[in-house]
């Protein structure tokens, strides 16, 4: 079964995707060196998500999803096969390189919701915008309020992270990751943290913005999310298993 | 208005103010005490030179049996020769107290309104002296024990006890402060002096030469074809006497202490920026994960490295602008304790612009650059890698070999096993801190170990003079009279003549040339008689013998006499020019005496064949049967010699001798102890920080430990308890490390100033008193994070991320 190269969808020539495909992978894998031996976290992954998908990657624990969403944000490096992602060659490029596309393309929304504590919400948000020199000093503010009110919080704008519930500070993660208006959103269990009526509202809110034309990829243990997406992956032992369409309710 | 990312890092600025107010003090104290001393040092080496040359100092002089104005304006056409005058010095004597003398170095001016060479300025009183007073210079006062205006008594070799009024204080910036010489310095016409019995005849031509006036050799060469001219001319010179040009007596000391201050100044600033580093390792072990989620949101590492390394250029720029004036300050209270022991007027404290920039640059550049190890460090870290991190990682201890050493140190007590093997966990952090204490203590001990040394020395040179009293006679007198009659004084139990001459080494043309300042005793190099067998002085041979019944043609030299013959060795046979007869003597020894004048010791038989006379002396030292006697016998031996008429020249005893070396070290000691309390603060808030950083990390275990019945007191010793570990290995780490440190430091302070290595001594006093400071301010430092964390709810601190 590791050596098993899977595709979920029909795929194009390695890195060159379709006019709609906005994530490419073709046989990845992700080897780790542990006390205990070679750990194999992907294994001959092969991945086509088109733009607007909304998809979520589920999967037990340790089965390769955060490794799976972090190779496909440059967090992590392959350690062999291909990953293109809006256009990019994402498993050749340096930090550096990833760092100025990452904070142009992808929008990363951590499950801890990782807002920087000394940060108000609103400047957590203008964050990004001032790294990547996106938009005009002027008009970051402006944009940050007009995102926070986007999803609901414009009222936090001026508090502390740890001022706000769980579920708001993953609204302000949200908000922070739309602040470039990147053409990808890519979660790491955005609902690991919070109760199942937020963590609702949350996974609505992805489909959403899905809708408006985001390209949302979302990984969860959760497996009755199957309404909020439009596909869904499932990892095991970071083996790609067959593909899996959820009936299109939310996105 | 400020950026997000700014705003983050005053954020992060404030939530860790007590560390970074620590690193900020640590570098505000090292950039203060290298302020300081670079401050002091442009005020002193500006000051020297504009007091010392402001006094137009004489390249060289040159005596004669009798020296006119003639013989000036003769001089003054000659090539070479910048300037040219005529004047005296005479040694005399004046009582302070009854039957108490001390000795008077007269200067005798012709013309006080002429004055150009050598010159000293009046400070107050009348200007020129009138006939029947003299001048004091300023330091002087004090010795005389009386006041401008009221008579003092004097005596000269050649007359009677007289009695002069002091008519006003000078200031010669020539001269070392009187106090530490124990000799008054006085001023006065030819007339006066004719007053005190003396013939008035000036005896000295100051000369300037006109080239090359900072080259010894060319003084050298000028005085001596000058001379040659003058011997054929009918005008035979005697004595060339050339003091080190342009240098004041003590300058080389002064230097030789600021130069150690420099040391362990940059030495402080070091371990400021060791701090700087720990901090900051520490701050950005906290910080790994926000790094990586500012990466994760399109932040490049040349971004947050640049946030970082500011925040510290700032920290830095703010710890300089704490510190410098601090420094400043210091420097300048340094320069006026310094001037007061040089004798200098300090005309203007005013720093140049390279001090202001150096210190600056040092306190902000030496932090930056020993920061950026952790910054880059950690800016290079995968986001995965941060992401990952948690704080100190469980897996990471048990792993390697000293994890497995510690596990065997088992204790009854699991917080006590607990807090030494945690002292081990963040080994890097473990390594700067043990460093940076390490370093401190052995500064602390080097300088402390230097003090004692140089108190070793004083006390070695007095348990190495076995007498109590020396009294130097105008002239020579059969040496069985001056036995008798100093042997005959109760409290006296033996006498021994140790004759004294001013000698100089034969130079080409064999003139007497000496190294002598104008002052008569910085410089001096004589020949003195020792009795073979004496017990008077402990021999302390560093090479070759001490001399030996029989020895004719033999002489040892101290370590002062061996710095002006540096290409002597034993063995070699060298030329003298005593009383103007040339000598030839063999040196078998060399002896180390501290803080005694070059001398060139012979036997009796050596030093009569020498001096061309046989069975007389001019000078005895005596033993006494209670040294503590030393005054009321001392004035004894003066007054029965004064009976037979018999003129003394000096008496100098123990106690003079002892304020006179006191007097010298006085400020070297000052300076170490001055250091040393630095090292120790500078130190101290290395240990604070790295527990401070080290409990923040650990805050999840903490609450663990508490969540499972450990009580807070627990907590705070589990901490206090791996502080004072930490404390006592960097004790242990630190001796062996002084002793290096010492022996260099050692070596360079005692041969810049006393041309002899200080020797290296352990002070027990020293590792007694580091080791106390160390537990206690590992206690204190960890105290303060320990108390933190023993207060934390369990709650907040396993919320803790």
């Amino acid at each position: 079964m590791g050596n098993t190269s899977t595709m979920v969808e029909p795929a194009t020539p390695a890195g060159q995707g379709s006019n709609h495909t906005l994530i490419s992978l073709r046989g990845v894998s992700k080897w780790y060196d542990t006390p205990s031996g070679r750990f194999g976290a992907l294994k001959d992954v092969a991945l086509d998500v088109r733009r607007r998908d909304c998809v979520a990657v589920v999967g037990k624990s340790g089965s390769g999803k955060t490794t799976l969403i972090n190779v496909i944000t440059g967090i992590d490096s392959p350690s062999s096969g291909r990953v293109q992602v809006a256009g990019a060659a994402v498993h050749s490029m340096s930090q550096e390189q990833l760092a100025v596309w990452r904070g142009r393309n992808v929008g990363v929304i951590f499950q801890f919701f990782q807002l920087l504590p000394t940060l108000t919400v609103a400047e957590n948000v203008m964050l990004p915008m001032d790294f990547c020199g996106t938009y005009d000093s002027s008009e970051r503010r402006p944009r940050a309020l007009a995102l926070l009110d986007r999803l609901g919080i414009a009222d936090q704008a001026g508090k502390l992270p740890a001022d706000l519930s769980g579920g708001q500070q993953q609204r302000a993660a949200i908000a922070r990751a739309l602040a470039n208006d990147p053409p990808i959103l890519v979660a790491d269990e955005p609902t690991g943290n919070l109760d199942s009526r937020t963590a609702d509202d949350v996974m609505s809110l992805f489909a959403r913005l899905a809708r408006e034309g985001k390209t949302v990829l979302m990984a969860t243990h959760e497996r009755d999310v199957s309404r909020f997406f439009t596909r869904t992956i499932t990892l095991v032992d970071g083996v790609v298993q067959a593909p899996f369409f959820a009936g299109v309710k939310s996105c | 208005m400020l950026s997000p990312r700014w705003k983050k890092l005053l954020g992060d600025l404030r939530s860790a103010a007590s560390r970074f107010a620590m690193m900020a003090a640590a570098i505000a104290v090292s950039t203060a005490a290298v302020g300081a001393i670079l401050s002091s040092y442009a005020i002193l080496t500006r000051e020297v030179s504009r007091n010392y040359l402001g006094t137009n100092p004489a390249s060289a002089q040159l005596e004669f049996s009798a020296a006119d104005d003639s013989l000036v304006r003769k001089i003054l056409t000659r090539p070479g020769i910048a300037d040219a005058e005529a004047g005296s010095t005479v040694l005399a004597r004046i009582e302070v107290a009854p039957s108490q003398w001390l000795p008077l170095m007269l200067f005798v001016v012709p013309g006080f309104d002429r004055l150009r060479i050598n010159a000293f300025r009046p400070e107050s009183g009348a200007w020129p002296p009138p006939e029947g007073s003299l001048l004091i210079e300023r330091t002087a006062l004090p010795l005389t024990r009386t006041q401008v205006s009221k008579p003092i008594s004097v005596q000269t070799s050649n007359g009677q006890k007289r009695s002069l009024s002091i008519s006003g204080l000078v200031h010669d910036p020539g001269l070392a402060p009187a106090w530490q010489e124990q000799t008054v310095y006085g001023y006065l016409t030819p007339a006066t002096l004719r007053a005190l019995g003396e013939s008035g005849d000036l005896h000295l031509v100051k000369i300037v030469v006109r080239d090359n006036a900072g080259s010894l050799r060319a003084i050298e060469d000028t005085a001596r074809r000058l001379a040659t001219w003058l011997g054929e001319q009918g005008w035979p010179v005697e004595e060339i006497r050339i003091p080190p040009p342009r240098m004041h007596p003590h300058q080389s000391q002064m230097m030789a202490i600021l130069v150690m201050l420099l040391i362990f100044s940059l030495l402080a600033l070091v371990l400021g920026a060791i701090l700087a580093a720990t901090i900051i390792s520490g701050f950005l072990a906290q910080q790994v994960r926000q790094i990586a989620i500012m990466k994760a949101i399109g932040a490049r590492s040349r971004q947050i490295a640049f946030l970082y390394a500011g925040l510290i250029a700032a920290l830095g720029a703010a710890s300089v602008a704490l510190g410098l004036p601090l420094g400043l300050a210091a420097g300048r209270g340094f320069s006026s304790l310094a001037a007061r022991l040089l004798n200098l007027n300090i005309y203007s404290y005013s720093v140049p612009w390279w001090v202001w920039a150096a210190d600056l640059l040092l306190g902000v550049a030496v932090p930056l650059g020993v920061a950026l190890v952790p910054i880059l460090g950690a800016v290079r870290r995968t986001i995965r890698d941060a992401i990952n991190d948690y704080g100190v990682d469980k897996q990471s201890v048990g792993a390697s070999m000293i994890d497995r050493l510690l596990a065997r140190f088992r204790n009854p007590d699991p917080a006590l096993s607990m807090a030494v093997r945690n002292t081990f966990r963040r080994r890097a952090r473990l390594a700067l801190t043990l460093a940076l204490l390490a370093t401190a203590g052995a500064m602390f001990i080097t300088s402390l170990n230097l003090k004692a040394a140089w108190e070793k020395n004083l006390a070695d040179a007095r348990a190495d003079r076995h007498y109590q009293v020396e009294v130097r006679l105008e002239n020579a007198v059969p040496e069985s009279k001056a036995a008798a009659l100093v042997g005959a004084i109760p409290g006296v139990e033996r006498v021994e003549s140790w004759n004294i001459l001013p000698a100089a080494v034969d130079s080409p043309g064999h003139f007497t040339i000496v190294r002598t300042y104008p002052d008569g005793g910085h410089g001096s190099f004589t020949l003195r008689s020792a009795p073979p067998q004496t017990d008077f002085i402990a021999h302390r041979v560093q090479e070759g013998r001490w001399l030996r019944p029989g020895d004719t043609d033999a002489v040892v030299l101290n370590h002062m006499a061996l710095a002006l013959l540096p290409n002597v060795k034993v063995g070699d046979v060298i030329s003298l020019i005593v009383e103007q007869r040339l000598v030839q003597v063999r040196v078998v020894g060399i002896l180390r005496e501290m803080l005694t004048p070059a001398a060139a010791y012979a036997t009796p038989e050596g030093f009569a064949i020498a001096a061309g006379q046989a069975g007389l002396t001019n000078a005895v030292r005596v033993a006494l049967k209670d040294a503590r006697a030393v005054d009321s016998v001392s004035r004894s031996i003066e007054q029965a010699l004064a009976r037979e008429r018999v003129a003394v020249k000096v008496s100098i005893t123990e106690s003079r001798f002892d304020e006179a070396q006191t007097g010298h070290v006085y400020i070297l000691v000052f300076a170490l102890i001055f250091m040393a309390l630095v090292m120790a603060v500078v130190g101290s808030l290395g240990l604070a920080s790295a527990m401070s950083a080290g409990v923040v990390e650990r805050t999840r275990e903490f609450g663990v430990m508490r969540a499972i019945g450990a009580t807070s007191r627990v907590v705070l010793r589990n901490v206090v308890s791996e502080g004072v570990f930490t404390g006592l290995l960097s004790w242990l780490i630190a001796i062996p490390l002084s002793l290096p440190l010492s022996t260099q430091v050692g070596n360079l302070v005692g041969s810049l100033s006393f041309r002899v290595p200080l020797p290296l001594f352990l002070s027990p006093g020293a590792l007694g008193i580091w080791l106390l400071v160390v537990l206690a301010v590992s206690a204190v430092a960890s105290a303060f994070p320990a108390q933190r964390a023993a207060r934390l709810t369990i709650r907040e601190t396993l919320a803790y991320v």
